[in-house]
């Protein structure tokens, strides 16, 4: 199946050279350094927050590296200056798993966009001229799409692959450049992922140079000629594809032996008879997420994992009504619920806890009480009138029990640092004692020291009653949080781990296994 | 080498502060440091500026006569207290981030309306009701087609202003309602009191009002909170689309009222006056995030934007200039206070 030009001295497309990347309390990358052959699918796996999206970004120029060259068609770049514009001059084609096309316009304008249009002395675009041109790549790549045809009608391999011809459309020789893929098949349904693997495999049978990154390993074991694997910012090891199975391949991601998988934990069973649970959760399903089933009881904190697509985000997003489901139940102290809107979610007594900021959670220009009081400001009216006073006393209160520091209660939030942004964001809903709390990624861009007061406002709050629900893609901060944790795959929670199992390597080999989960 | 008094003065303070009960730190420091200095200068530079024009037209030998006079106090500010009306109507929508560029036009139709069934011996009252009913049925519809419908409240409110001049012009002939207008709201319109026209109490009533509104009340929070993150505003639970759509019905309402003083202080039902107030009054709303409570779109800032206004428009007619340089003014201040009102919200939102 390998096309791999065997001779060794096979020259690198693209060689990487000591790469180092440091980030505020961690290093993504530490001497990453790793060969990509003409010819070969080279497949780019490890964990979440192993460094290969970092390094991804670094070498597709929208991030500086501390240090390290990259070596391309003879010519070494100082990857600490490098740019996007560089990137394409030197051949290196990224196509990301979102927002790679324009799915209203057609095909012949998708792939003229990577590449500007071709005029003619008025100006106007030569459209017979860019058909011809287009239908000639669409031939090319096997691509089975007219140019006129609509993107968005296009069966979403195909959309895929005109990604993938648009990156590679002006290359005169086929192996020239490096071809990068960061989760191609991730949106596709499973029938559709082959067709896209078998024109990779097409792709690199004609020489080009393919760096691909999946976190499903068995498209991994099935394309690439050899695969590197990172762990914590440094490559484990590259191995050919050829005496490697999945359990190797799994043993290699989370660092250790795998146990058999006979031993996949028990789901724990909480004992609350007395009570009716803060949230049962059945046949959920709506967007990535498809039937999920969940149990959370007042007090505890429950940790959900999953790798990207998983639908870990869309199922806090469902739970609080900022979108609809599909089907399934939802019941909170034993009652039914319909969540049209956050609104029915609130009155419930649900909070969230959006994964950004800045998108979903501040008010940047209102000051730290007005952000305090959200939506809520009409607790501090009296006869139709804001009363302030009171409104500040209670922002000064917050501020204290939730350890917010800030020059005052009226400065505005986007003064404040992001674990204390973060910290106003959780007390706007904590000081309400909800019965279930919703956390999409509680300490995303926040400092390390702002992360443990974060998580320790979070315990509080359950031994006070609320049931927590918390997504993370930081195994280390599931594991420190919560009593149990979820193991999100598809769309269902596929798994669950606690007590003794509750590990970082046991969720990372849990979520690479398919066989455990299923 | 320190001298000895210096020394016994501190051993002096050194045993005070011992016996002393450990004093609470002041929440600010009792001298304003630069940054405190800056927020001053820049929340009353609009108003600094005003001060200096006037000054300014008062002693130029070529206004000094007629600018510092009561007529012509008397006369800037009466002719203003319609725009700042029309301006604040602008505003409201304006804080939760949506344009209304029907607001003149709402005024103009309200104008005509209520000009038309005074001329037919409509009491007051029922004249007054009819204007502010008007701009809310403007308003609604506005709100309406901006949160239902989905379409960009500029080309909502644009489209929606031509259709509204449309039906004065169908409505009037292009001819101005000048009979039968009661004498009582001429009067009204003309009159002063303790040296300012009626008109003048009468706007800042309403700016008294909408600031109550939008500063000291849950809705008016509502309404900032909308427009600082629409997407947070709706993960914490607001109605997005119902504040949206009452910000316009406020509007309408305004703009609608503003129709009556403006029969009163004119005298007559004009069809050409109200889309001419349109571009002034979002001028002076947008300014007003450079003026008093910088970064934010505030009631008291568009008041101060449209006194700037007046005064440089009145101080350069005076002078006797042509009326194209006042063009050229209020083309600049919309310009300016677009522009202001970007950099002010990018320093406010992105200084962390």
């Amino acid at each position: 199946m390998s096309s791999l030009p065997a001779e060794p001295s096979s020259v690198p497309a693209l060689r990487v050279r000591e790469v180092r990347k440091d980030f505020p309390g961690t290093r993504a990358l530490d001497g990453v350094s790793l060969d990509v052959l003409p010819g070969e699918v080279h497949a780019l796996v490890g964990g979440n927050g192993c460094g290969k999206s970092t390094l991804m970004k670094i070498l597709a120029g929208v991030q500086p590296a501390d240090a390290g060259s990259a070596e391309i068609g003879g010519a070494v770049h100082d990857l600490r200056h490098f740019s996007a514009a560089l990137a394409r001059r030197c051949g290196l084609h990224f196509v990301h798993q979102q927002s790679s096309v324009f799915p209203d316009m057609t095909v012949a304008e998708n792939l003229a966009i990577g590449r500007g249009y071709e005029t003619g002395p008025l100006g106007a675009i030569r459209w017979a001229r860019l058909r011809r041109r287009v239908a000639a790549v669409l031939e090319r790549f096997e691509i089975a799409a007219r140019p006129d045809d609509r993107v968005d009608r296009l069966r979403p391999a195909t959309q895929t692959m005109v990604a993938i011809a648009r990156a590679l459309q002006d290359q005169e020789v086929a192996h020239e450049g490096v071809l990068a893929l960061d989760e191609p098949t991730a949106s596709l349904p499973p029938d559709e992922v082959a067709t896209v693997l078998d024109a990779l495999r097409r792709c690199a049978a004609r020489g080009q140079a393919i760096v691909f990154i999946s976190h499903r390993l068995d498209e991994v074991l099935g394309v690439a000629d050899r695969i590197t694997v990172l762990r914590d910012g440094r490559v484990v090891a590259t191995v050919a594809r050829d005496g490697l199975d999945h359990d190797g391949l799994v043993e290699l991601i989370v660092g250790r032996r795998v146990e058999p998988l006979a031993a996949a934990a028990p789901a724990a069973v909480r004992e609350a008879a007395d009570a009716a649970p803060a949230l049962e959760v059945a046949g959920l399903a709506g967007g990535a997420v498809r039937g999920a089933d969940l149990t959370l009881h007042a007090g505890e904190v429950v940790g959900v994992a999953g790798l990207n697509g998983s639908g870990r985000s869309t199922l806090l997003r469902l739970l609080f009504g900022e979108q609809q489901a599909r089907e399934g139940s939802v019941r909170a102290g034993g009652r039914a619920l319909a969540l049209a809107r956050p609104r029915d979610a609130i009155d419930a007594g649900f909070a969230y806890v959006p994964e950004d900021r800045a998108v979903a959670g501040l008010f940047p220009e209102l000051s730290v009480a007005e952000n305090l009081s959200g939506g809520f400001a009409g607790d501090y009216a009296r006869h139709g009138r804001l009363v302030h006073r009171l409104e500040r006393a209670d922002a000064r209160a917050a501020m204290e029990r939730f350890l917010i520091r800030a020059a005052s209660p009226e400065v505005a939030i986007s003064t404040l640092s992001g674990g204390n942004q973060q910290k106003v964001v959780l007390a706007r809903w904590l000081r309400r004692r909800p019965h279930v709390l919703l956390l999409d990624e509680p300490s995303h861009g926040v400092d390390v020291g702002a992360r443990a007061e974060i998580a320790g406002l979070i315990r509080a709050a359950a031994e006070e009653g609320t049931a927590v629900l918390a997504v993370s893609s930081d195994f280390e901060e599931l594991v420190a949080l919560c009593d149990r944790v979820l193991l999100m795959r598809e769309g269902r929670i596929a798994g669950e781990v606690a007590g003794a199992q509750l590990t970082v390597e046991r969720i990372d080999h849990l979520l690479h296994s398919e066989a455990a989960l299923s | 080498m320190t001298p000895p008094s210096a020394s016994a003065e501190r051993a002096r303070l050194d045993e005070r502060a011992a016996v002393a009960p450990p004093a609470r730190r002041p929440r600010r420091p009792r001298r304003p440091d630069a940054a405190a200095l800056l927020h001053v200068a820049e929340a009353y530079a609009l108003l600094g500026l005003t001060i200096a024009l006037i000054v300014l037209f008062s002693v130029l030998p070529a206004t000094s006569d007629t600018f510092p006079t009561t007529a012509n106090l008397q006369a800037t500010l009466g002719n203003q207290s319609v725009l700042a009306i029309v301006a604040l109507a602008a505003l409201v929508p304006l804080v939760a981030q949506s344009y209304d560029f029907s607001v003149g036009a709402t005024m103009g139709l309200a104008s005509i309306f209520a000009a038309t069934v005074l001329s037919g011996g409509t009491p007051l009252a029922l004249a007054l009701a009819l204007a502010i009913g008007i701009g809310l049925v403007v308003g609604v519809v506005n709100g309406l087609l901006v949160t239902r419908a989905g379409v960009s409240s500029v080309v909502v409110t644009l489209g929606t202003a031509t259709i509204l001049q449309g039906i004065v012009s169908w409505k009037t002939g292009g001819q101005s309602i000048v009979d039968g207008i009661p004498t009582s709201l001429t009067d009204f319109g003309s009159g002063n009191a303790l040296g300012l026209p009626y008109a003048v109490y009468v706007a800042l009533a309403v700016a008294c009002a909408v600031h109550w509104l939008l500063r000291h009340t849950p809705y008016g929070r509502y309404v900032h909170a909308l427009g600082s993150n629409a997407n947070a505003a709706r993960l914490v639970g607001l109605d997005v689309r119902r504040l949206t759509l009452s910000t316009f019905v406020i509007a309408g309402a305004l703009a609608g009222g503003a129709g009556l003083l403006q029969v009163a202080r004119s005298g007559a039902g004009n069809p050409q006056v109200g889309p001419g107030f349109t571009l002034p009054a979002i001028a002076a709303a947008f300014l007003s995030v450079a003026a008093v409570k910088p970064g934010r779109f505030n009631v008291w800032g568009a008041i101060v934007a449209i006194l700037f206004l007046a005064t440089l428009n009145s101080g350069l007619n005076l002078a006797g200039v042509d009326s194209y340089v006042n063009d050229f003014a209020n083309g600049i201040a919309l310009i300016a206070g677009v522009a202001l009102a970007g950099a002010f919200g990018r320093r406010r939102a992105g200084s962390a």
